[in-house]
């Protein structure tokens, strides 16, 4: 049985589960029994945007990613836990300023992400090079790269909704085969309307994805592909994507050094088997640590669709009552970052800036654009500064489970 | 609510008297003009029959146009979204006793970034209007004593409304005025249909909630004590509340049948009673995927509901990169005209049988295809002027208006059908 409990709190306008970490004294004593890592953390941030409102700028501060992560395993990897809880719900309501991100009813502000980020249980098997695993649960389905919470960035890139499907009721089958992993899932399309909302269960099936992997040493070349239902529209009905990515990363971990990742992503939207648009992403970025200080730098090129807003002009209808988009428009983004880690007895402090600009084309035919309307500007300029705190061992990775792991599940991000 | 500030009203008057001071055909060359910023816009190729001949033309170009209702001299506007930043919060009021509309006034709803349906009461009374997005959404009733200056009766925003109204259609059933208002759907939550008693219109009362859509209610048709409901992917629905034999009422509509058209994304419904007084079709459109102002898609389905239980779709008619939006019917000269988005405005003649047509005519699932059975009769994207991105039709008194979404309101002659 494994050593946790989950307790059901509310809090705020939502429910949540509270994750602890319960380690019978002989099993933590034997390490050969469980393994089990647990951590947390929390980004206070100051983003500076000019011009963020019909040329007026915008400074605002955030308390944004707070996070308790859990993992587990049991001896011999057969069975293995990943939580991850995020309050953002509770500190992000109004979404955090980060010119060129949109999705769940956000444009130009980066929405909460649920309470219940993750929660994945994998039970499989691994000798003599080959492992497979079976995981079910909610969280990241086998498509793209990972969450930009484990890379080097804390604003996110413009291309989430392209490059990662996540926080779905899903099932994946990993198998292993020396540098080869292959990943297959069934998950409901529905993306979440709010940080309380769960998946609709009724709609588990409906999708599915899968990935390859080949794996050398620190380097990975992944090609992934996903049919997504109906994603903006909770109960259905809506436009259905089809999502495919490539990458080729090396290292891995916010810490690695060096880190590289390229990637490209296309997203079509389909309804009743014809298409009726596509989206891509083209991305690279990369960091280096000297003497604990990380430089990374990343560029992005990605296409977005536009929708009605509200009156408040960075939300829109969600979900949409009709299937109709107003418009495309196309980002280029480059980012540059400079932060410190330091430990203060258990605590890790990590002070950050970040710098952005953004340039926003309107694709021809667009009817709607933000340059003009919601900003003011074509080029937008973003500064960040803060302290990330973590305490205990969060993910390395989010978006692999069980045998799809390249290296160590266990082996997360360890602070002292 | 508040009336709209005299600056901005000067201004809409001003587009209009600088357009249409000297001759209404200056009017047409602004139009030309606004539509020659436009020509990139995607109509689509057809082998259209005549043109609908322009009648006239009002710019409203501050914010961008959404439904209309026309009774009498004066026609009302809604209008959409945010445009340069000016939310879509705006009821114009045009006087269309002429040739070329004319902006007389405008009425400023707070609190609203769309106003998406608008209709006047079968006696005139009263003005009703359907406020969306979340979270205020709600229905307005404005007292129509002057038609040219609309009075607010009541703001209706309960908990069954603010998710947004997405459109509001007002009708009498049993001799009581009654609101069926499309209210949006939500998170986990299914769109919906509100039923509102409009017994006092100061102070309207709900009295059903329970027809869901799949996942949207988009809008309803209501006539003769039947309620079709377009529930998107659920299809048409038919319900007595109160002119079948099922013993329903607004209050507790009684199910009738179900039918899903072809595609789903059933959008509007008209239900037709032609001169004889034949009721056999109702007309569904399909509101498909759209990029505004571009493109869109959605075809009109022909539904024989001669045997109300057991609906059939027997026709459709299909433009090639554009999709239907809402219809209005000359009943008495048998013309559907159809707003078509960027096809402009479409008129069908669905007189007869639509049901029979040659091999060649149908479709492989047995569907007769009305465009290719030659009743397609007028169309105004042969117009020399045209509009761009039409969202509504009004066929009334021997004129057919055009809310266009780009560049304002618009006046055509009717189509007429050539033969017997």
């Amino acid at each position: 049985m494994l050593p946790l409990r989950l307790t059901l709190c509310a809090a705020g306008s939502g429910a949540f589960f509270l994750v602890s970490l319960q380690l019978p004294a002989q099993q933590a004593d034997s390490a050969r029994k469980w393994s089990a890592t647990a951590g947390a953390q929390a980004v206070g941030v100051l983003t500076h945007v000019r011009p963020a409102l019909r040329g007026r700028s915008l400074t605002e501060g955030y308390l944004t990613q707070p996070l308790v992560m859990a993992h587990a395993a049991s001896p011999g990897r057969l069975l293995g836990l990943s939580l991850a809880v995020d309050f953002e719900g509770l500190t992000l309501k109004r979404g955090e300023l980060n010119p060129g991100v949109y999705g769940e009813g956000y444009f130009d502000r980066r929405h909460p992400h649920t309470y219940l980020h993750e929660a994945i249980v994998s039970v499989g098997h691994s000798s003599s090079g080959r492992a497979y695993s079976l995981s079910g649960g909610k969280g990241f389905v086998p498509f793209g790269t990972d969450d930009p919470m484990v890379r080097p960035f804390v604003k996110y890139p413009a291309n989430h909704h392209l490059a990662q499907v996540l926080e779905r009721s899903m099932i994946a089958g990993a198998l292993r085969w020396q540098n080869l992993i292959v990943e297959a899932a069934l998950f409901g399309g529905d993306e979440p309307t709010g940080p309380g909302d769960s998946p609709q269960w009724d709609r588990f099936g409906d999708s599915w994805a899968a990935r390859a992997t080949l794996v050398r040493q620190r380097m990975e070349v992944q090609a992934s592909f996903a049919s997504v239902v109906s994603p903006e529209i909770e109960p259905g009905g809506g436009l259905d994507q089809h999502k495919s990515s490539v990458s080729v990363r090396f290292g891995a971990g916010r810490w690695s050094s060096p880190y590289a990742l390229v990637e490209w992503a296309r997203t079509d939207e389909r309804s009743g088997g014809r298409n009726f648009g596509y989206f891509t992403s083209a991305l690279a970025e990369g960091s280096l640590v000297r003497r604990s200080t990380k430089f990374a730098a990343r560029l992005e090129r990605t296409t977005r669709p536009e929708e009605e807003r509200l009156l408040d002009v960075y939300r829109t209808p969600n979900p949409h009552s009709d299937i109709a988009t107003i418009g495309q428009t196309r980002w280029h983004i480059a980012t540059l970052a400079v932060s410190r880690q330091q430990f203060v007895g258990r605590i890790t402090t990590e002070p950050f800036v970040e710098a952005t600009v953004a340039g926003i084309s309107s694709l021809p035919g667009s009817a709607f654009d933000p340059a003009r309307e919601v900003f003011g500007s074509r080029t937008v300029w973003s500064l960040s500064a803060g302290l990330r705190l973590a305490a205990g061992t969060l993910h390395r990775r989010m978006g692999r489970y069980g045998a799809a792991l390249p290296d160590d599940p266990a082996a997360g991000h360890r602070h002292h | 609510m508040e009336r709209r500030c005299r600056t901005t009203r000067r201004r809409d008057i001003d587009i209009i008297e600088t357009a249409m001071s000297v001759a209404p055909l200056r009017g047409l060359l602004l139009s030309f003009v606004l539509l020659a910023s436009c020509k990139d816009a995607n109509v689509p190729d057809d082998t259209t029959p005549p043109a609908l001949s322009v009648i006239g033309f009002g710019s409203a170009t501050d914010r961008y146009t959404a439904e209309l209702w026309v009774r009498g001299n004066v026609a009302y506007t809604t209008s959409w979204s945010t445009r340069g930043g000016i939310p879509g919060n705006a009821i114009k009021i045009w006087d269309v006793s002429g040739s070329t509309p004319v902006i007389v006034d405008s009425v400023i709803v707070q609190n609203a970034g769309t106003l998406g349906d608008i209709q006047v009461t079968e006696d005139g009374q009263y003005l009703v209007v359907a406020i969306e997005p979340s979270p205020n959404g709600a229905m307005a009733i404005f007292s129509l004593a002057d038609p040219r200056r609309p009075v607010l009766v009541t703001r209706f925003q309960t908990a069954a409304t603010t998710r947004g109204v997405h459109t509001a259609e007002v009708q009498v059933v049993g001799g009581t005025l009654y609101a069926f208002l499309a209210v949006n759907s939500g998170s986990g939550t299914s769109g919906n249909l509100a039923i509102v008693s409009l017994a006092n219109p100061a102070l309207p009362v709900v009295v059903n909630t329970s027809i869901t859509g799949v996942p949207f209610v988009h809008d309803v048709f209501v006539r003769s004590g039947m309620l079709f409901v377009a529930r998107w992917n659920g299809g048409m629905s038919i319900y007595d509340i109160g002119g079948g034999s099922s013993g329903g009422s607004p209050s507790n509509p009684a199910f009738v049948s179900n039918i899903v058209t072809a595609g789903g994304q059933v959008h509007n419904i008209w239900w037709y009673h032609d001169a004889s007084g034949n009721r056999r079709y109702a007309f569904v459109g399909q509101e498909g995927p759209a990029s505004l102002f571009n493109t869109s898609s959605g075809d009109i389905h022909v539904v024989d509901i001669s045997n109300m239980s057991q609906p059939r779709e027997v026709a459709f008619y299909s433009q090639t990169g554009a999709g239907t939006h809402n219809f209005s019917v000359d009943e008495q000269r048998g013309v559907l005209y159809a707003a078509y988005y960027n096809a402009g405005v479409r008129a069908l003649d669905v007189r007869g049988d639509l049901s029979s047509c040659t091999t060649a005519q149908k479709s492989p699932d047995g569907r007769c295809n009305l465009g290719l059975m030659g009743r397609e009769i007028g169309s105004t994207a042969r117009s020399e002027v045209r509009p761009s991105y039409v969202w509504g039709v009004h066929y009334v008194n021997g004129r057919v208006y055009a809310s266009d979404m780009l560049t304002g309101l618009w006046v055509f002659t009717p189509a007429v059908p050539s033969n017997p």
